[in-house]
């Protein structure tokens, strides 16, 4: 052990001393530090003003004076998504998808106004994360660093005389493996007190365990590109080809593949294909619908009347209240359907985790952070629910608290239109609404799959080390 | 030795070294994937605004011979506005990943309507698709790297450099031959697949004849860079990581600080305010005077002000639609200024992209492929002057209370998109 720590400091040694590697870790470290600062501070701009709007969007729909129920159901409502704590540090799909909502009644809308088509363009990769920095550019330190670890040995002539000294092979790659190894839990220093600070010591340590594993990846298989292979420049050709496979290539060939192989209707397909199926359910608006005949009969049944007029309830509330359940109830199953195409697609977009560890790790660290696409879409769901539920409550407020006399007569002049009116009291059937992520056990069950083939990846390279290790000879 | 000889004479050379070889094979392979990919995309595009336009307009047509007044006509009819791909987009499919182009619209208030975002998969957008602007802006530099870097190093190493100076009767020229034909190849392996994608998508010339100058140019510049930082007296692999660094720098690093420094500094209004104030706007119409309302439409619509009467009871669809113009009217100023602050951003984007090579490479790209932000705004300016051109058509008809015509369904406006010319 003593050795591999021996060799391991070496290795440090032999870096501190070269400029280049001083470099390397400079640039690194600064642009690091830039982006982590500059992210942070968009974390915290868009949870205050996301924050405030929410906060004002329901302060504004308390404070709306009496009228008619079904005004309210059309005022409508607006969500908005503050970004998770770790989007700090990895802010996922928030940049590319709405964050704010509006909410009314038989429409379920889209989330609109992405960051991303507002902001300068300035190409593909500018969108810079911390969470990029590692894995486009931690990746590439590795490699620039860890290429040379045994080569430079071989090629100098020292790796003969350290194993006739009775180091052994296994030791030798070990102690460089240590080295980047170490390098690597440092330069995820950053990256740890930020999550620390933001969500908490587990979720912070989990994302950067994830990205740990990340590098250790790179890490052996740089090592043993460093102990087969005979000259230096081979090794840089090959590992920094590798790097440009893994991190450019498969994962933006993979979005070709997957949107090819798993096409998923659009919103505006999904509405066209539901309006044919919407034409049978009838319009809410209008009471007297014959979509509407069974339950009326059921209704006057129900409560042994003739006419509608007799009922205890408002007839046109319980309309309002049956057909927004008939209308969601559609909605949702369509909604559903293109929430699972891409949720599938996802599933297949990571299956590509197998052949470059940087999806895998973007995966995991988006899930980790809760910016992911199970996070956007639990922001869907949630929305719609706050939408259900308030449109019900008013609905029910429209069937319970205004009289069907007062309620068809709210057209004929002023004073009829105020008795179709009820109190203000009754907007607080609209609860407040703060997206918070997932628990982190959950989020951790999401990123598993992804976890598992780092792992996968780490165990495959680990063993070659082993076993190229092992055949070091002199 | 005349130049042209030394460049036949070195490409012969090039032709037997292996990992050039795989270079250029390599760039060309990528290069057929990428343009079929992106052409793929394109197909699919195509085809799903075809098949929306058939299911909108027969959709419409049933809504429409429902109806029996105008004002629910306007209000049922939704209308398919889209933006299609212009021949050249499956080079760089740009923004439309991230922004809508399409919507489906009708006569209620725009600003309600403009922002929905009709969006594929998100993490589509975030990774970004293998089209033929990445490949050129990130991928293509790292091959030049890969095979310029080494050019004297690889002497050095071998001590066949100083030999060959010696022997140069110009060292610079000698380099820079080498170098070119390496570039050369590389050009022509991801050139000739974007040019039969162009051919095959009836791209225009011109486009074509300027995308292949601004490639040839980037790859130029590349080239150049290679050759400015080899000449350095270090080893291969310092060259290597000096080499890394100056892509890092200008594909990544340069470009992420343009843009948040254009971002804090170019000031938007929040989307919250323009939906807010619209829907503020809209919903206090149905408490206000009528006067008020009509009074502000006709601010903007003067020949309708001898039709404004409204009747004291009940609802008239006249008024509902002034007022819903009348919201767009309130958001105006912020939609505008969203509008502008979103090009001036772009603006802005394209004198940092001076800084950046890769950035003003992607952008030409984009901007060729009318896939850039001032094609995805003129796409919403042609949604907006489709929706003004169906208030046109109703408007008199709500307005002079004419008796509702189901044959007028076949002179409501058809939405052209300006771009199918392109």
């Amino acid at each position: 052990m003593s050795k591999v720590l021996t060799i391991a400091k070496d290795e440090w040694r032999f870096w501190l001393r070269s400029r280049l590697a001083l470099w390397g870790i400079g640039v690194f470290v600064a642009v690091l530090l830039i982006t982590s600062a500059l992210t942070l501070i968009q974390a915290e701009q868009a949870e205050h003003a996301r924050l405030h709007d929410q906060t004002e969007a329901e302060a504004r729909f308390a404070s709306q004076p009496d009228r008619h129920p079904h005004r309210m159901v059309h005022y409508g409502h607006y969500v908005f998504r503050a970004p998770a704590p770790l989007a700090a540090i990895d802010p996922g799909l928030d940049a590319v998808t709405g964050q704010s909502m509006f909410l009314e009644g038989h429409r379920q809308n889209s989330a609109a106004f992405a960051d991303v088509a507002a902001s300068a363009n300035l190409g593909g990769l500018s969108l810079l994360t911390p969470a990029l920095v590692y894995q486009l550019f931690g990746s590439l330190l590795v490699v620039l660093l860890g290429y040379g670890a045994i080569v430079r040995e071989r090629e100098a002539g020292t790796l003969p005389t350290l194993l006739l000294q009775g180091v052994r092979g296994e030791q030798m790659v070990f102690g460089k493996w240590l080295a980047l190894l170490s390098l690597a839990a440092i330069s995820l220093l950053p990256l740890f007190v930020v999550g620390w600070v933001a969500e908490g010591f587990a979720a912070s340590a989990a994302l950067a365990g994830a990205y740990l594993m990340y590098l250790l990846v790179w890490a052996a298989a740089v090592l043993v590109l460093s102990s087969t292979l005979r000259s230096r420049g081979m090794v840089l050709t090959i590992a920094t080809s590798a790097w440009l496979c893994v991190c450019l290539l498969v994962p933006s060939l993979a979005v070709d593949a997957v949107s090819r192989n798993a096409a998923s209707p659009g919103k505006i397909e999904s509405e066209l294909a539901m309006v044919t199926d919407l034409r049978e359910l009838g319009d809410g608006h209008n009471a007297a619908d014959p979509a509407f005949a069974s339950m009326r009969a059921n209704l006057l049944a129900q409560y042994d009347v003739e006419r509608v007029e007799d009922l205890p309830v408002n007839f046109r509330g319980v309309v309002a209240s049956y057909s927004e359940e008939k209308l969601t109830a559609k909605l949702n199953e369509y909604a559903q359907a293109q929430l699972d195409a891409e949720l599938a697609q996802s599933r297949q977009l990571g299956r590509f985790g197998w052949l470059s560890p940087m999806l895998a790790v973007a995966s995991a660290s988006r899930a980790i952070s809760g910016t992911d696409i199970t996070h956007y879409h639990r922001f869907l769901r949630e929305a719609e629910g706050v939408r259900y539920r308030f449109v019900q409550g008013l609905n029910k407020v429209h069937s319970e608290v205004l009289s069907f006399e007062d309620d068809m007569n709210r057209n004929n002049g002023e004073e009829a239109s105020q008795r179709a009116r009820v109190s203000a009291d009754n907007w607080r059937v609209l609860e407040d609404f703060r997206f918070v992520p997932a628990a982190l056990s959950e989020r951790l069950t999401t990123a598993m799959p992804a976890l598992l083939i780092l792992a996968v990846w780490i165990g495959a390279l680990f063993s070659g080390l082993l076993l190229v290790g092992r055949r070091l000879a002199p | 030795m005349s130049a042209g000889s030394a460049f036949v004479r070195e490409a012969a050379f090039v032709m037997r070294d292996r990992a050039i070889v795989t270079a250029v094979f390599v760039a060309l392979v990528l290069s057929i994937v990428s343009v079929t990919s992106g052409s793929l995309e394109v197909r699919d595009q195509q085809r799903t605004i075809g098949s929306l336009l058939e299911t909108d307009a027969e959709e419409r047509r049933l809504t429409f011979f429902e109806q029996s007044d105008w004002g629910s006509a306007a209000y049922y009819s939704f209308h398919l506005t889209y933006d299609p791909p212009s021949a050249f987009a499956f080079a760089a499919l740009g923004q439309r990943d991230s922004t809508a182009w399409k919507h489906r619209v009708r006569m209620l208030a725009m600003e309600g309507q403009i922002h929905e975002r009709d969006a594929g998969n998100p993490v589509f957008a975030l990774i970004g698709r293998f089209d033929f602007a990445f490949l050129v802006t990130f991928v293509v530099p790292l091959l030049l790297i890969a095979l310029l870097h080494d050019l004297r190093a690889a002497e050095r190493a071998v001590g066949r450099h100083d030999l060959l100076v010696a022997t140069a009767t110009n060292a610079k020229a000698f380099w820079f031959t080498r170098a070119t034909v390496r570039a050369v190849g590389v050009y022509i392996a991801v050139i000739i697949p974007l040019i039969i994608g162009g051919v095959l998508s009836r791209t225009s010339p011109i486009t074509m004849l300027l995308a292949s100058a601004a490639v040839a140019l980037y790859i130029a510049f590349w080239m150049w860079v290679c050759l400015r930082v080899s000449a350095w007296q270090q080893s291969a692999g310092a060259i290597v990581s000096a080499l890394l660094g100056v892509w890092v720098l200008l594909a990544v690093v340069v470009p992420a600080l343009g843009r948040i420094v254009i971002d804090q500094t170019v000031s938007l209004p929040h989307g919250s305010d323009i939906l807010l104030t619209q829907r503020e706007a809209v919903n206090d119409a149905w408490d206000l005077p009528v006067v008020t309302t009509m009074d502000a439409f006709v601010a903007r619509h003067p020949e309708w002000a001898p039709y404004t009467e409204v009747g004291q009871e009940g609802f008239e669809w006249k008024w509902y639609y002034a007022f819903q113009q009348v919201g767009d009217q309130h958001v105006e100023p912020l939609t505008n200024a969203y509008r502008e602050g979103r090009l001036l951003r772009d603006r802005w984007a394209s004198r940092i992209a001076l800084l950046s090579p890769p950035a003003l490479m992607e952008r030409t790209l984009q901007k060729l492929a009318d896939t850039d932000i001032p094609a995805s705004i003129a796409y919403e300016l042609e949604v907006r002057r489709y929706h003004d051109s169906l208030r046109e058509f109703y408007y008199p008809k709500l307005f002079k209370g004419e008796a509702f015509d189901p044959q007028a369904f076949e002179r409501l406006p058809v939405f052209t998109p300006i771009a199918q010319s392109r």
